[in-house]
């Protein structure tokens, strides 16, 4: 049984489980993927754990790809990119280019899953002089070391006695132009320093923060037991500087429950940076027409805004991180959800 | 020289001593069996300080000192254990903590410590009530009417003489009919009650404790308490 096309733009985890439920429900898929490979930035980014049970993001990430491109309804194009996009709902074409040539390809529906990228800490401003010191990293770089179980400074590759993570890096700062919160970093900042206490018992943890937003069941697995298993201490007051002190840094900033100010020596301090839309998703918007919102990602809400997958275009739908800062539960719901809006509109497609 | 994590500068109104001291003390804390039971991890929501009588009134915090302990911040700790711990009623209002700390209880067990190691802080805050000790000692009874002095209460402020002055006055207008009138009752107690107490102190360890921060009540005590055990055997 099968009633048509849903094209996916992005094999990420977004695109790859909207692969799976459009399929599964009885669709073709078409999913494009710029990349040579599926996985999406967890792959691409070598992230060691999902927040979820701690599990293996390699593991997870490739039993969903697997799921997603072994069924016999989707064809994966990897190495490939849309460039255009004519129609409209129930009958799109959509021109599609890689290194063989262009060719078009016919869908009743669009998902959108070009997800996001990490915040780039001296995109505008030397933020906390990430480009200057070594022993300054983001969440993205500390993935890496912890899938390597190696822990160490890069200035000189001994493992840190002191790390501190600095919450809301490029997120929640109208200085910056993102001001709306990134939504999972409290969370991978929480996972990241149980698994440095994890590797390396003896050091200290600390985790500078504005709002700590732990939803749902973060609280109590990841943030309570960070603090009640691992001691890892979370301290309210953002960072103002970061300093080069002998050999190690020097963090400045405000103690606010304890009201006094702060300056402190650390070995590794890590950049919790946000979420931004990606290049990809940027690109795809003005290609496909689709309205963005102030910063860059998709608007999505529909005409009753309050359609989490619905795009400022009839037949094309969003889902995950391309639409708004989104963890993996958002993500997958938003791409199931997608899914069926596609599947619903090849076989209505006055409907959409 | 151990880094510390403590931020700015103490005001202390005491000597400081030695990170090494202070961490000792601190680990003595939290060697003690209940401890595990008393803090889990603090978010620093205030629940506790709001419900706080204490910190109505004076500068003291219980969030400060769950917080300082699940943070291991041994300079603050010794702060607490010199001034704070003493400006807690011990009411335990603060157990309504959503992540079912025990910052009162914190405080005991700090408290225990500081007694036990006979900390000059402790010895001075205590002073203020060797008479109260002595009372429940010997008699097993808090402070009696007939006790009021200016001289041994000075922490009750101008009051006190007034009080003293016009005791049966006073007394007359507590609204208690087993009360009213009772001036100089001083608590008597039964022999045998007494000798119960006394084992007690003893067969407890309580007296090594008194001895810790006040050698001559400890000197006075022991001569009541042995001339009566040695009456009864």
């Amino acid at each position: 049984m099968s009633e048509g096309t849903v094209l996916i733009i992005g094999a990420g985890p977004a695109g790859l489980e909207a692969a799976r439920t459009a399929a599964q429900l009885g669709a073709n898929v078409v999913l494009v993927e710029k990349r040579d490979r599926v996985g999406g930035t967890p792959d691409e980014s070598n992230y060691a754990k999902l927040t979820h049970h701690f599990r293996d993001a390699d593991e997870a990430i490739g039993e969903l790809a697997e799921a997603a491109t072994s069924h016999p309804h989707v064809q994966v194009l990897t190495n490939s990119q849309v460039v255009s996009v004519a129609g409209e709902a129930g009958d799109f074409r959509v021109g599609i280019q890689n290194g063989a040539g262009a060719k078009t390809v016919h869908a009743g529906a669009i998902i959108v899953a070009t997800g996001f990228q990490h915040f780039d800490p001296g995109r505008e401003t030397q933020y906390y002089n990430y480009y200057s010191f070594s022993d300054v990293i983001t969440i993205a770089d500390m993935e890496g070391m912890l899938k390597a179980h190696q822990v160490v400074r890069p200035s000189n590759g001994q493992p840190p006695e002191r790390v501190a993570f600095i919450q809301c890096v490029g997120s929640r700062d109208r200085q910056i132009g993102n001001e709306y919160c990134s939504k999972v970093c409290c969370g991978i900042a929480s996972k990241q320093a149980i698994e440095v206490k994890q590797q390396l018992p003896n050091s200290r943890v600390f985790i500078f923060y504005i709002d700590m937003r732990m939803y749902g069941y973060w609280e109590n697995e990841l943030y309570w037991p960070a603090q009640e298993q691992h001691h890892v201490n979370y301290v309210k007051g953002l960072v103002s500087e970061i300093l080069a002190k002998d050999d190690r840094l020097l963090i400045r900033g405000e103690d606010t429950t304890m009201g006094r100010p702060m300056e402190v020596v650390m070995d590794l301090v890590v950049l919790s940076v946000g979420m931004e839309p990606s290049q990809g998703t940027r690109q795809v918007a003005e290609i496909l027409g689709l309205e963005q919102n102030k910063y860059g990602y998709i608007q999505a809400g529909g005409p009753t805004h309050i359609d989490p997958v619905a795009t400022s275009r009839p037949g094309i739908f969003v889902a995950g991180a391309a639409a708004r800062p989104s963890d993996l539960d958002d993500t997958f719901a938003t791409a199931g959800l997608a899914a069926a809006r596609a599947v619903a509109t090849l076989r209505q497609p006055v409907m959409a | 020289m151990p880094q510390q994590y403590t931020f700015g500068k103490a005001t202390a109104s005491y000597p400081d001593v030695p990170y090494e001291e202070k961490e000792r003390l601190f680990r003595e804390v939290k060697e003690d069996p209940r401890y595990e039971d008393f803090l889990y991890g603090c978010y620093e929501c205030g629940i506790c300080v709001s419900a706080c009588p204490s910190a109505r009134f004076y500068d003291y915090s219980p969030r400060v000192i769950a917080q300082t302990m699940a943070r291991e911040d041994v300079d603050r700790f010794y702060e607490i254990l010199a001034e704070d711990i003493w400006n807690c009623a011990q009411c335990f209002s603060c157990v309504r903590c959503p992540r079912q700390n025990n910052p009162g209880g914190l405080v005991t067990l700090i408290r225990e410590v500081a007694v036990r190691n006979g900390i000059q802080e402790t010895r001075d805050v205590l002073q203020g009530y060797t008479r109260v000790i002595y009372k429940v000692m010997l008699k097993g009874n808090q402070v009696s009417p007939d006790m009021l002095q200016p001289d041994f209460f000075p922490d009750w402020g101008p009051w006190v003489a007034s009080f003293r002055g016009n005791m049966e006055i006073w007394r007359q207008a507590i609204p208690v009919d087993t009360l009213r009138g009772v001036t100089d009752a001083a608590w008597r107690t039964a022999d045998n009650t007494l000798r119960e107490l006394y084992t007690i102190w003893f067969e407890t360890g309580n007296l090594d404790i008194i001895e810790e921060v006040d050698e001559g009540l400890y000197e006075l005590l022991l001569d009541v308490m042995e001339e009566e055990l040695e009456d009864w055997e």
